[in-house]
């Protein structure tokens, strides 16, 4: 007699709770996907707009200049950099960039803030915060442009608008003071404060003029990959080649400490209450199972009387079990796949809630509840599944084989 | 009574049965328990940071420094004001600022110096703990300044290194003096973080020619349980024209927003974990009941009417119920008791976080209250009493021979 | 018959290339005037090197204040310039050089290198910017000059000029007018505007005197348009021009000597 066949006919013969229990495995599936979903399309997505708000997910900058960034740290050769960056696997964008304080300055007044160069033929709305968030005017469109995009309360404070000039001064490479002028030929609004108020985007080559760079150098490459997952490996592997020894190569989580803090905290209070959820429905399978076993006290007596190992009885429990877990998750799947379709595709829009402009970890917040499942998740939510109902049947297994045929015959 | 005794019989007779069923249900209170206290610290501890880290209950400023701050803007007579709030039941302390340049040795950066009154400050907010490195401020050391965290990589300083700052008096001076970091401030907000530079008031005082005014008043409730909104209303008639008296939450709005929505959050959190307790107790009394079908056909089968084995079947479940929340609560709260008292430490997981612009402290407090306490055993009981419904239903109506025939 | 033709035809076109070549050189005597006339303004208070002491009066709506100091200059590009008077602020001296400028504080016996965060703001308190007092830009090299009008008004004989910024001039004004006396070349006044051509600030100069050799106006004074009850004043007291200055002075040692 197959044990497996067995097991799976014990299970129906107490339909109600065979249902109930798998039910119960079924809604932690449910919660753990959604959990899990939620967190790796989150994380993913806030990972993803820090990399694009300035620094990629690997970045590449002048020994010492993530610790104390100054215009006299720049990389040089940048197009050899470049070039060797993009033969990785997995790169999908580098970057040229320059970041620098500077004052700006209208006849009116004179504020002093931040500002980020770039190339603006290489950066678009796609990969670029700032570009995205424009609401007015229009991109700076050639390299050679004279043209700058000013955060809008940036823009309040200094009283200009649309075609005014600017002036910004700041230090060059060799510690001297330097200004510039630009015209206004874009506004943007992230609806971050701290942001808006401060910062600007200026043509990568008016910031190398300024700063005595050559066209080559700059202040940091941004590089952006495919999967950020991908982010460590890969900064391990740049580290050893030679052609990267004269710069240093980072990665999100030292460029952006802070939301690599957050996104660990958020991650450990997703994972407790995970945690918590298996260990109610691990005890609903034990629950269900010892139960099971204990009722069955005198067929088991029965059976090891006719021959059955202990052994055997103890894998009868073990595949009921199993088979639980299975039909949990089969009910589980029915359940979460259109819910998962639905919150893939559309998910829930909080924006009415959250309002724009939410800043999380320093990086801007998009409030709608998404979720996404990595293949790895996946995996993990099912060797936990079926680990947990192993686990959870064991003991009812074990108990199972203790019984003395004698003592159990004995009970009615 | 004669109900009890059976039921209670019953149970002690079911023997292995009862005990899982009570296990699990205990469990499944005990975890609801401490979650309840997890996410209720969660918030509290949220709101904690928000308004005893640098922003406070309620703030004072003169109307339009927000928008431009001037050193011209001040509130005029502010110590009579801070005395005055402080006669109504409050905690008050008030602030000075004023901008310039700071010049360490290998760079410079625009700053905005913090005047603290050293007396009153621990009073309203707790800033003074927040340090990463170094002491906090000391009357006796007035060129000491504590700086923000990214100020202080910005011009590559630490621990007794010198700083320069070089700005404008109220009289229209030049003011300069030089400064050494006392200390260095964890992360506290964005603006702190890149340009706070906290300094004595009397230092700051004296520095730009300001002896009476202030920019700030910061004020929080002594009972926290006083109505922010009331208070709010009650000051503003304190203050005079010309200044605007707000909560932390017309000041940030969009945190305020933000903790509603984390409340919410926190809910739904719950809630799922309750459906989950849910399923388990179900299952549990369930199971507890058709088991013993068969000794129900035989009650009836001697007489016992329905409505007799309804009230059996409920005086069982309540018992194991009551036995279980017992469990529960002194497993469950024993553990939340811990966690409040010393919380989780997620600081080696994350250095310093900040959440919208703010702070927030690395350890994670539970919260102990009569509503994260009781509220899962009600749930509890709720969710064990309508479990049996269908059951004891079932058997209270089901004939005596199909129930003993009952598979 | 042809050769008349011919001749004719050469004679036009001889008379067309003088006529042309006289227009170009009117428009050359034109700019070249008007560049003749800027390098003359801006030579007012610069030579190859010179020596001023000037007062300094400060009204804002919250203080009023005097101060006094002394200034070298050599070139374009060095300047060094000292407090002498208050007390308070004595000693405290600035060095540009080229594109660096350091301030050296008495009080914490300092010098600091100011950097960008700094330029825009006001300079010891008056209406004047830090950046104001670095760029002291040749008004010909940042501007498009040309005069708008000469004639008599108010009772002098004035010359008007209109200076529009070069388009790659880091200034933040879009228009400048400075009206000089026609026959001395002595500014009057110097009116800023901002690019919505309101009236920012304007600077007047009066009370011409003798000084260093020539006549020159030694008052200057700078009012915001926006706020018309304040000003900044800078009086001439000394002025000397080509004196013997050595390059060391213009050096960071030099900034702590009193």
């Amino acid at each position: 007699m197959n044990l497996n066949t067995l097991a799976w006919r014990n299970l129906w013969r107490h339909k109600r709770r065979t249902l109930i229990t798998a039910s119960s495995i079924a809604f932690g599936v449910l919660l753990a996907v959604t959990f899990t979903g939620a967190g790796d399309y989150f994380y993913t997505r806030m990972i993803d707009a820090g990399a694009n708000m300035g620094m990629g997910h690997i970045t590449l900058t002048a020994p010492d200049y993530n610790r104390a960034p100054s215009s006299k740290k720049y990389i040089k050769q940048t197009t050899d950099l470049k070039h060797k960056m993009m033969e990785q696997r997995d790169v999908k964008g580098v970057l040229a960039r320059i970041h620098g304080q500077a004052m700006f300055a209208s006849a009116r007044k004179s504020v002093g803030g931040i500002f980020i160069a770039i190339d603006p033929q290489q950066e678009d709305a796609n990969n670029n915060l700032f570009l995205k968030a424009m609401i007015a005017g229009g991109m700076l469109t050639k390299n050679s442009d004279k043209g700058i995009l000013l955060g809008a309360d940036l823009a309040r404070k200094l009283k200009l608008d649309l075609g005014n000039k600017v002036v910004y001064t700041t230090t060059d490479k060799n510690g001297e003071i330097v200004s510039a002028i630009a015209r206004v030929t874009g506004l943007f609004q992230t609806g971050a404060i701290e942001i808006d108020g401060a910062m600007a985007v200026l043509p990568l080559q008016a910031a190398q003029e300024i700063l005595g760079y050559q066209s080559d150098e700059v202040s940091l490459l941004a590089v952006t990959l495919s999967d950020q997952r991908n982010s460590y490996l890969l900064r391990d592997q740049l580290q050893k080649m030679a052609a990267f020894k004269n710069v240093e190569v980072l990665n999100w989580q030292q460029t952006q400490p802070e939301l690599a803090g957050m996104i660990a905290i958020d991650k450990s209070s997703n994972y407790i209450s995970q945690l918590l959820i298996a260990m109610l429905v691990a005890a609903g399978i034990l629950n269900t199972m010892l139960m099971s076993v204990l009722e069955r006290k005198r067929e088991f007596g029965v059976m090891m009387a006719l021959g059955m190992s202990p052994r055997n009885l103890f894998l009868l429990v073990m595949f009921e079990s199993f088979w639980l877990a299975v039909l949990g998750l089969i009910i589980g799947v029915i359940v979460t796949t259109p819910w998962y379709v639905f919150m893939t595709n559309t998910g829930i829009d909080l924006s009415a809630a959250y309002g724009e402009g939410f800043s999380f970890g320093g990086v801007l917040l998009d409030p709608v509840f998404k979720i996404r499942l990595f293949k790895e998740s996946i995996v993990a939510i099912l060797i936990g599944l079926f680990g947990l109902a192993l686990l959870a049947g064991a003991y009812p297994a074990w108990r199972a084989g203790r019984v003395a045929p004698v003592e159990s015959l004995k009970a009615l | 009574m004669k109900i009890i005794t059976f039921a209670s019989r019953n149970i002690y007779r079911s023997g292995h049965r009862s005990i899982v069923t009570i296990v699990a249900m205990a469990f499944a209170c005990a975890m609801m328990i401490i979650f309840a206290a997890l996410m209720e610290g969660f918030v509290a501890g949220s709101e904690h940071n928000i308004v005893s880290m640098n922003v406070g209950d309620i703030q004072i400023h003169r109307q339009g420094y927000r928008d431009d701050p001037d050193i011209y803007n001040s509130i005029t007579d502010s110590q009579s004001l801070a005395i005055s709030i402080r006669n109504e039941g409050f905690n008050a302390s008030e602030r000075q600022f004023a901008f310039g340049l700071l010049a360490s040795g290998q760079s410079s950066a625009g700053v905005q110096l913090r005047g603290i009154d050293l007396k009153y400050e621990s009073t309203v907010t707790q800033i003074d703990q927040h340090l990463m490195l170094g002491t906090w401020l000391d009357v006796a050391e007035l060129h000491g300044v504590v700086i923000g965290k990214k100020l202080a990589r910005l011009l590559d300083v630490s621990l007794g290194d010198e700083l320069i700052f070089v700005g404008q008096t109220a009289d229209g001076f030049m003011a300069n003096d030089a400064f050494h970091v006392r200390g260095i401030l964890k992360t506290v907000s964005a603006s702190i973080d890149n340009a706070g530079v906290f300094m004595s008031d009397v230092m700051l005082r004296e520095l730009i020619a300001l002896p009476n005014d202030a920019h700030e008043m910061v004020i929080m409730r002594t009972d926290r349980t006083r109505d922010l909104v009331m208070a709010t209303e009650q000051l503003a008639t304190l203050a005079s024209d010309g200044l605007e008296v707000m909560s932390w939450h017309q000041l940030m709005p969009v945190i305020s927003r933000f903790m509603e929505t984390a409340q919410v959050q926190t809910f739904i959190m719950l809630l799922f974990t309750y459906i989950a307790v849910a399923s388990v107790v179900l299952n549990a009394m369930l199971m507890s009941v058709f088991e013993r079908i068969k000794e129900f056909g035989i009650m009836k089968a001697m007489g016992m009417r329905p409505w007799q084995i309804v009230q059996l079947i409920y005086a069982e479940t309540m018992i194991q119920t009551m036995l279980a929340s017992v469990i529960g609560l002194i497993i469950g709260g024993t553990m939340s008791w811990h966690l409040q008292l010393y919380g989780i430490d997620m600081s080696s997981i994350a250095e310093g976080i900040s959440f919208a612009g703010i702070a927030l402290d690395p350890i994670w407090y539970a919260r102990l209250s009569t509503e994260s306490l009781f509220t899962p055993v009600l749930f509890l009981f709720v969710i064990a009493a309508i479990a049996v419904i269908y059951p004891a239903a079932k058997v209270a109506l089901i004939r005596p021979l199909a129930a003993i025939h009952h598979r | 018959m042809k050769r008349n033709q011919f001749f004719k035809f050469v004679f036009m076109v001889l008379t067309l290339f003088a006529s042309v070549n006289w227009l170009y050189a009117e428009e050359n005597t034109e700019a070249a005037r008007v560049k003749l006339l800027l390098n003359h303004i801006d030579d007012m208070w610069r030579g190859k090197s010179s020596y001023a002491v000037t007062t300094m009066q400060v009204k804002t709506q919250h203080y009023t204040r005097t101060m006094k100091m002394e200034g070298w200059s050599k070139g374009k590009e060095q300047t060094l310039f000292r407090i002498i008077e208050p007390l308070r602020e004595k000693g405290t001296t600035t060095l540009k050089s080229g594109n660096n400028i350091y301030t050296y504080l008495p009080k914490t016996d300092r010098t600091i290198k100011l950097t960008s965060g700094m330029m825009m703001g006001s300079w010891m308190g008056s209406h004047l910017t830090n950046d104001d007092l670095v760029k002291e830009a040749r008004l010909e090299e940042d501007y498009d000059v040309t005069i708008r009008f000469e004639g008599e008004r108010d009772g002098q004989n004035i010359i008007e000029f209109l200076l529009i910024p070069k388009t790659d001039a880091a200034v933040v004004w879009s228009k400048l007018i400075l009206i000089i006396l026609a026959d001395s070349h002595i500014p009057v006044v110097e009116y800023y505007y901002d690019e919505d051509m309101q009236l920012a600030r304007t600077i007047s100069f009066t009370d011409v005197e003798l000084l260093g050799g020539r006549e020159r106006p030694s008052v200057l004074r700078v009012v915001p348009a926006d706020k018309p009850d304040e000003y900044t004043v800078f009086i001439y007291e000394q002025l000397q021009f080509d004196i013997a200055i050595s390059d060391s002075l213009f050096s960071l040692s030099s900034l702590k000597k009193r």
